[in-house]
């Protein structure tokens, strides 16, 4: 799964560490979501989604849907 | 000046708890092996008083494992992950490794290697796989 969370935080001017703590996870885990070692589970995607004030597809792709757009 | 966020300052208490609860029972477990150990060499007692010291030392570890088990539930989803590799990792290592050595006991006359060793093995190769699964997702 592909996400724009980094471009996103770096728009609002945000650390992983102020991330982290808007979404009440650790930063490590902020940095494994950005850089693709892991997909958020379900209710943390929608809360990344409430904290970005976006709709949920704004942040996440599938991989394969992404690369067949490109 | 270091600002630190609320979830930071959150996950260092309980760190400092964890860190505390595991010391607290590590010393009750020590006393306790220790206690036991002298009673049974020193008191000869029957088999059954024997049976109740030589389990003693289970109690302090069941509240190591109460501790491991609070500070898991205070641990976000990742880092939760994290913990659940490095078990079925270290889970793998130690069932393998134990069912090969009985194994070489049996058939190949290596020195036999009690029970008493799993938990301590498993908990220090538990230690470095986590060590390693964290500073790969640093």
């Amino acid at each position: 799964m592909r996400n724009r969370l980094k471009v996103l935080r770096a728009e609002r001017n945000w650390s992983q560490a102020d991330l982290a703590d808007k979404l009440d996870v650790s930063r490590q885990s902020v940095n494994a979501i950005e850089t693709g070692k892991y997909d958020p589970s379900l209710p943390l995607a929608f809360k990344i989604a409430k904290v970005f004030a976006l709709p949920i597809e704004q942040i996440f792709s599938d991989d394969e849907l992404a690369q067949a757009a490109e | 000046m270091t600002c630190e966020t609320a979830e930071s300052v959150r996950q260092r208490r309980a760190t400092v708890r964890y860190m505390r609860d595991m010391a607290l029972a590590g010393a009750i477990y020590v006393a306790c092996v220790f206690a036991a150990a002298l009673a049974v060499r020193q008191l000869d007692p029957p088999q059954w008083a024997k049976i109740v010291l030589a389990l003693i030392p289970l109690a302090p570890a069941l509240l190591m494992l109460r501790a491991y088990l609070v500070n898991l539930n205070s641990m976000d989803e990742f880092q939760r992950r994290m913990q659940t590799d490095a078990l079925l990792i270290t889970t793998g290592v130690v069932v393998f490794g134990s069912f090969a050595w009985g194994f070489l006991e049996e058939w190949a006359g290596l020195p036999r290697v009690g029970m008493l060793w799993v938990f301590p093995v498993f908990s220090m190769l538990f230690g470095i796989v986590h060590m390693v699964i964290r500073f790969r997702n640093r």
